[in-house]
């Protein structure tokens, strides 16, 4: 072994044109898979961060009703189940340690009505209780204009996102309540069609619930925002206090449950189809609702009225939600956390399940494999053709050097030999170089985190996983590199070592 | 006692639509011991013969023995390993290899043996390079050395395994009269000491008087035998 070391060691200063060539490419190609790794892993902790801490935590739960996980960006919006037990999974989820904390919440697809007559725009609607939502997430919101809410009451936090497409595709710019558009806060287009726009300080919002109710609400503009992060993908999801949503949605509100709705009543508006079916007939189907009446028909006034519930203090979580977001503890792998916690809810029959915040953003939560895919077919490519030029040089200096290996070949030496002293050359040359290009590539990623690199562009912030570029690698990711690194050396050197194990003595008294 | 034995050697090569005969059916047999001078012509197939009984190149037809063993029976690495234990090779010009130092390129061989100590193998490869008269070169690489040199170094290489058999083609075609004779009567030597074969193909006149035997060949046939 030392002596095939030797050979290899010295072979490669004698043929130091050919070195540096598979060398370069080693390098090179160590370097860009090493700095890829690092950006992905980066766009993937950022995306998890972002997502994760700004907009719906570790994981969640929903309603065993629920069909699909992806909760949050399900094409065409098909309704998410309502969880009409809040109370139950509050008092379950106070004696669960592995949930620090939780916000429970509405989130549905909902129509935008136009007041002009305009087309209505489809937009998902997060309902909740705001005080809470800020305890939960912080400040995941930055202000752009007016004020985040300081009491109850109804309001709706406009983003930018949405506020930007009501302008520039239906001519209608939301303001907040009182104050007129700040003009520095609008796109160019808006500002050019500023004078045409129809102001408005409320929006009108119509529920699309699995039983097509037609529920409409108004509510005030209290704030235009921006999610800090992800503000493309957020910006679709203005959010709401919970009761207006409900109203919208036709569910029970904390208002109806404070007006002594019968539990009888409030069992048949909550039910689906199916069970709507079944209770006719029943006696108890026409009896007095105690004068109670449901909130989603004061929702309807409301938009006749134009203006704002009266509303009592209500107990917010006698009402209807479709999800309750939680941050976990511990440094668990989120899939087993999730397992588990599951395992708790099925013993407790609370007909909830969790699902990972990656299920439950669908694409976006799978967006750093896909670009990891992406990428990793384009460093195979890159690879590729770095292969094809190794086996072509290595073969070449295999064809080359055949006087010397026929020469070994015939004093003794195996083809083994011959194999093994190509392949320690490669496999020098992989590690020195290779070697190389993976610390250039951990140097570059920690030089460009240093950087903090931050973008406004939300297609930029996607790649970023946030608004701060942020690569990062962790120990299996360069181990990963070092692998890549190990399988390319071994499919290069795989033609060459065929080429110099098939030299014989003849060869080389032939050539001589 | 025949050290070599070939019986009904033919060797053909195609070149494109023809076929050369390079050689016809040699019946040969070499004595333990011997210094066998192989002379003929150029393309009359001496080196085709020398590297059919070295194991470098396989017969068309025919039977190479060395010793008892019957060589065109054997496997690649059967013959690889012949060569190694049995066979000592001095080629006319590639000779050594370029990255390693002339006493590195002599303990080669030994080193591929794996039945010797570092130490035995070192203080073997120093002995024979003294023999050479290359003490004083041991650590100069093959590109530092004169053709007579290398030469001289190969001569070492080819004897620190203490072969039966050492085939030389033209081992004095790049070399001056003198370290021509030189290099000759360190072989002659060696015979003498160790009873070691010795098979040169030669066109060098100079050569024949170390010979104790002669083999003519011309048009891949034995002309003549002395």
């Amino acid at each position: 072994m030392r002596l095939i070391a030797t050979i290899a060691w010295r072979n490669l200063f004698r043929h130091k044109g050919k070195s540096l060539i598979i060398g370069a490419i080693l390098f090179l190609g160590a370097l860009l898979m090493t700095a890829g790794n690092g950006v992905i892993s980066g766009m993937d902790a950022g995306l998890q961060r972002n997502i994760v801490e700004g907009f719906c935590g570790d994981a969640l739960l929903v309603s065993d009703q629920q069909e699909s996980d992806n909760v949050f960006l399900e094409m065409m919006g098909k309704p998410v189940a309502p969880i009409n037990n809040y109370k139950a999974i509050d008092s379950a989820l106070h004696g669960m340690p592995a949930v620090a904390k939780w916000l429970p919440m509405g989130k549905n697809f909902v129509l935008a009505l136009n007041e002009d007559g305009g087309m209505a725009d489809g937009l998902f609607a997060l309902g909740v209780d705001y005080d809470r939502y800020r305890a939960f997430f912080g400040d995941n919101l930055r202000l752009v204009q007016g004020a985040f809410p300081q009491q109850g009451g109804p309001f709706v936090l406009i983003p930018t996102g949405w506020r930007k497409q009501m302008g520039e595709f239906y001519g209608v710019l939301y303001t907040p309540e009182g104050q007129p558009p700040d003009t520095a806060t609008l796109s160019p287009a808006i500002r050019k069609r500023l004078s045409e726009m129809s102001l408005r300080q409320s929006a009108v919002y119509m529920g699309m619930n699995a039983d097509n109710s037609t529920t409409d609400v108004r509510v005030p503009v209290k704030a235009v925002v921006k999610y800090r992060s992800l503000n493309t993908i957020w910006g679709n999801f203005p959010i709401i206090d919970i009761e207006s949503y409900r109203q919208c949605l036709g569910y029970f509100s904390a208002a109806a449950q404070t007006a002594t709705v019968k539990q009888s009543n409030l069992d048949l508006f909550a039910a689906s189809d199916a069970s709507l079916d079944d209770l006719f007939g029943a006696t108890d189907l026409v009896a007095s609702h105690g004068g109670g009446r449901p909130a989603a028909v004061l929702g309807a006034g409301s938009l006749a009225g134009g203006r704002e519930m009266a509303r009592p203090a209500v107990d917010l979580d006698a009402g209807t939600y479709n999800m309750v977001l939680l941050r976990l503890r511990g440094s668990r792998v989120l899939d087993q956390a999730v397992r588990s916690l599951n395992r708790e809810l099925e013993a407790r029959r609370l007909g909830v399940r969790a699902v990972t915040w990656k299920k439950a953003t669908g694409m976006i939560g799978s967006m750093a494999v896909l670009i990891k895919g992406a990428l990793f077919v384009f460093v195979s490519f890159l690879f590729l053709i770095a292969i094809i030029i190794i086996i072509n040089t290595l073969s070449m200096a295999a064809i080359e050097r055949t006087p010397e290996i026929g020469m070994m070949r015939a004093v003794g030496a195996r083809k083994g030999f011959i194999r093994w002293m190509f392949t320690a050359e490669t496999g020098v040359l992989a590690a020195v170089f290779g070697g190389a290009g993976i610390v250039a590539g951990v140097a570059a990623v920690e030089v460009v985190a240093t950087l903090r690199i931050t973008s406004e562009n939300d297609m930029v912030q996607l790649l970023f996983g946030g608004d701060t570029f942020r690569p990062l690698l962790t120990a299996p990711d360069i181990v990963l590199a070092v692998l890549q690194l190990a399988l390319v050396t071994l499919l290069a050197v795989i033609y060459p070592l065929r080429v110099a194990g098939n030299i014989t003595p003849l060869d080389a008294v032939s050539r001589d | 006692m025949n050290i070599i034995e070939t019986t009904g050697l033919v060797k053909d090569y195609p070149l494109g639509k023809t076929t050369v005969h390079a050689v016809r059916g040699i019946d040969l047999a070499i004595a333990k011991g011997d210094i066998l001078s192989i002379i003929g012509p150029s393309g009359s197939g001496k080196t085709t013969l020398l590297n059919l009984i070295g194991c470098i190149d396989t017969p068309t037809a025919g039977r190479v023995k060395i010793g008892d063993t019957d060589v065109t029976a054997l496997d690649d690495r059967r013959v690889t390993d012949l060569r190694l234990h049995r066979i000592g090779f001095i080629f006319q010009t590639f000779n050594l290899i370029p990255v390693l130092t002339a006493l590195e390129n002599v303990e080669f061989p030994m080193l591929l043996m794996k039945h010797h100590s570092r130490a035995e193998i070192r203080r073997r490869a120093q002995q024979l390079l003294e023999d050479v008269g290359l003490a004083e070169y041991v650590q100069h690489r093959p590109a530092e050395l004169s053709g007579g040199q290398r030469q001289r170094v190969a001569i070492a290489r080819a004897l620190v395994t203490d072969p039966d058999i050492v085939l030389a083609d033209e081992p004095t075609a790049n070399l001056d009269s003198v370290t021509g004779a030189s290099i000759l009567d360190a072989m002659r030597e060696m015979n003498a000491k160790q009873q070691t074969t010795f098979i040169f193909s030669t066109h060098d006149a100079n050569v024949l008087k170390y010979a104790k035997n002669i083999v003519k060949i011309k048009d891949g046939l034995i002309a003549r035998e002395a």
